[in-house]
């Protein structure tokens, strides 16, 4: 339970560690469109060599990341299975009875699983040199154009980090729970089907439960200390742009220009 | 037999920035048939010294004896689930644990993960119900309509169905009034005496270690501080101050006195028992 590294917060001191999330989070988004831009191999060469660089000013430890992309093989494993039955262009590489290899099919599934490997690194890069807290100020202060047409920008960032805040929380409650239950001889690796329905059963009941119960008494605690739902509030911290935070967007701005360009002429 | 800690570390996520050393070289010998409490500061490791006790940790390092259960560091242990019924092991706040339609079915969820049949298993749920004090009318009633404290009673019986010769306990009369918390000590003297049941209570409560607890272990910072049997922690007040602790009240009476020239014999732990003796002196 204590291993998720998905979207985990990695306590280091490094120059992304110290951006600002709104610079963070735009560079991400630039990034992410760039990756997914047609460019072939040169495009992505380039792309990764950056990212790569970029983890590693980070001060992230590769497996770290690599541990990240775990929850991922799975899907990837499918997609290329799906990739190499359907796709029938290109040349005949391997041909095992009725299964027929194709170089389109092969060369697809390599783009896609690159794309997801990179899409992975960056937005681990993005969540790992993030603070919570610092991410959903970040998203407040972006979403406030949306004010104008009457988004409730500060409830959805106050949803945000509410929940981000308590994943820790129930991280630790729902091992709690496992290690009670498991005291009392629920096996969830071994054991029928009907039995591992009642382990699943015995886990999730009390943390519904201790969720309702959680959640209620954090409304009454917030609005004991005078929260308001919708009310104008000042804030303790305010973010500020530096010099690093304009390099980033920039680069990653230009990167992006640079990613249409290969792609645009790639087209012709 | 025995319970055995042999130079047991516990670290929680090694090799990450996380890494945290709960337990450092812990070694105890614990007899069976005692109450034993153990005590100590916030974090000093109580919590994840006991979950060693029946498998729900495993040491990073040396290894822990329970009968003729051995669990070692770097080794598969096996034998997990006959080493959970010998130990049963209440949590912090159990009464979280709580999940199924009614109290019966609920206390009887352990004794059927152990292979007990249906009815056998309500049969037991129900004696092990009477014994924690809970009303016959309620047997039937959701977990969710109790208060807090009888709900902590249900997650007692909930252990006790298993019948453990080993009851591990985390901080059990935590967050209940003075009454409920008596009788919860209380019942687990009884199932010490009449059952012969090896109690270990984690707390902070003072009094509850002298009224009721045979031994102390001390912990401090993931090590073993002292471990001594209760009168003569109580009588030394070095030991207490080493500990940290702030002594009960009655002890506190009787280091006032014994400052002041009436030396109380130490057999006196009681506050009948002092006011018998006061009366008794003063009579003279």
């Amino acid at each position: 339970m204590k291993n998720v590294t998905l979207g985990q917060y990695i306590p280091l001191d490094s120059f992304f560690h110290r951006l600002d999330p709104r610079s963070k989070i735009c560079a991400m988004m630039a990034l992410l469109i760039a990756v997914f831009i047609p460019t072939g191999w040169w495009g992505y060469l380039i792309i990764g060599t950056i990212v790569i660089f970029c983890v590693l000013v980070s001060k992230l430890q590769l497996d770290f990341i690599f541990k990240a992309m775990k929850p991922m093989l799975t899907m990837l494993l499918f997609l290329g299975i799906i990739n190499i039955l359907v796709i029938k262009t290109g040349d005949l590489w391997l041909s095992f009875g009725p299964i027929n290899i194709y170089s389109d099919a092969v060369i697809q599934t390599l783009y896609i699983i690159v794309r997801l490997m990179m899409m992975i690194m960056i937005t681990t890069l993005l969540t790992a040199t993030t603070k919570p807290m610092d991410m959903t100020l970040g998203i407040e202060d972006l979403l406030l154009p949306l004010e104008k047409l009457k988004v409730p920008t500060h409830d959805i960032a106050m949803m945000i980090s509410l929940a981000l805040r308590f994943i820790p929380t129930l991280i630790e409650e729902a091992d709690r729970i496992l290690k009670a239950q498991a005291s009392r001889g629920v096996d969830l690796e071994n054991g029928s089907l009907k039995e591992k329905i009642s382990a699943v059963l015995s886990l999730i009941v009390p943390m519904f439960v201790s969720c309702f119960q959680r959640a209620d008494d954090l409304a009454d605690a917030m609005e004991a200390r005078g929260y308001v739902v919708g009310a104008q509030r000042v804030r303790y911290k305010t973010l500020k742009f530096k010099f690093g935070d304009y390099v980033v967007i920039i680069v990653a701005n230009i990167l992006l220009g640079l990613m249409i360009y290969i792609a645009v002429r790639m087209s012709k | 037999m025995s319970i055995r800690f042999e130079k047991v570390d516990y670290e929680y996520s090694p090799n990450t920035p996380f890494a945290f050393q709960a337990l450092k070289e812990i070694d105890l010998e614990l007899s069976l048939g005692k109450i034993t409490a153990i005590i100590g500061a916030t974090g000093s490791g109580k919590t994840t010294m006991v979950q060693h006790l029946n498998a729900l940790l495993l040491p990073t390092a040396g290894k822990v004896t329970v009968q003729d259960f051995e669990i070692e560091a770097n080794k598969r242990f096996t034998q997990v689930k006959a080493l959970r019924q010998k130990v049963g092991l209440v949590f912090q706040f159990a009464e979280y644990q709580l999940f199924e339609e009614t109290l019966i079915k609920d206390v009887a969820f352990g004794p059927k993960n152990f292979g007990v049949a249906e009815h056998e298993a309500e049969e037991i749920a129900k004696s092990c119900l009477r014994t924690v004090g809970i009303d016959e009318l309620d047997y039937e009633k959701s977990p969710l309509e109790l208060s807090g404290g009888q709900k902590r009673r249900v997650a007692i019986a909930g252990i006790l169905a298993m019948s453990p010769e080993i009851l591990v306990l985390d901080e059990p009369t935590a967050g209940l009034d003075p009454q409920g918390a008596k009788q919860m000590m209380d019942l687990f003297k009884k199932l010490n005496s009449e059952k012969k049941i090896t109690i270990l209570i984690v707390t902070h409560n003072m009094e509850h270690v002298l009224d009721y607890c045979d031994e102390v272990v001390v912990l401090d910072h993931g090590k073993v501080l002292m471990q001594t049997d209760i009168n003569t922690f109580f009588e030394n007040d070095e030991y207490m101050e080493k500990a940290n602790i702030n002594p009960p009240s009655i002890i506190r009476l009787k280091n006032l006195l014994k400052k002041n020239g009436i030396s109380i014999s130490k057999d006196v732990v009681t506050i009948d028992g002092m006011v018998k003796e006061l009366t008794k002196r003063l009579k003279k």
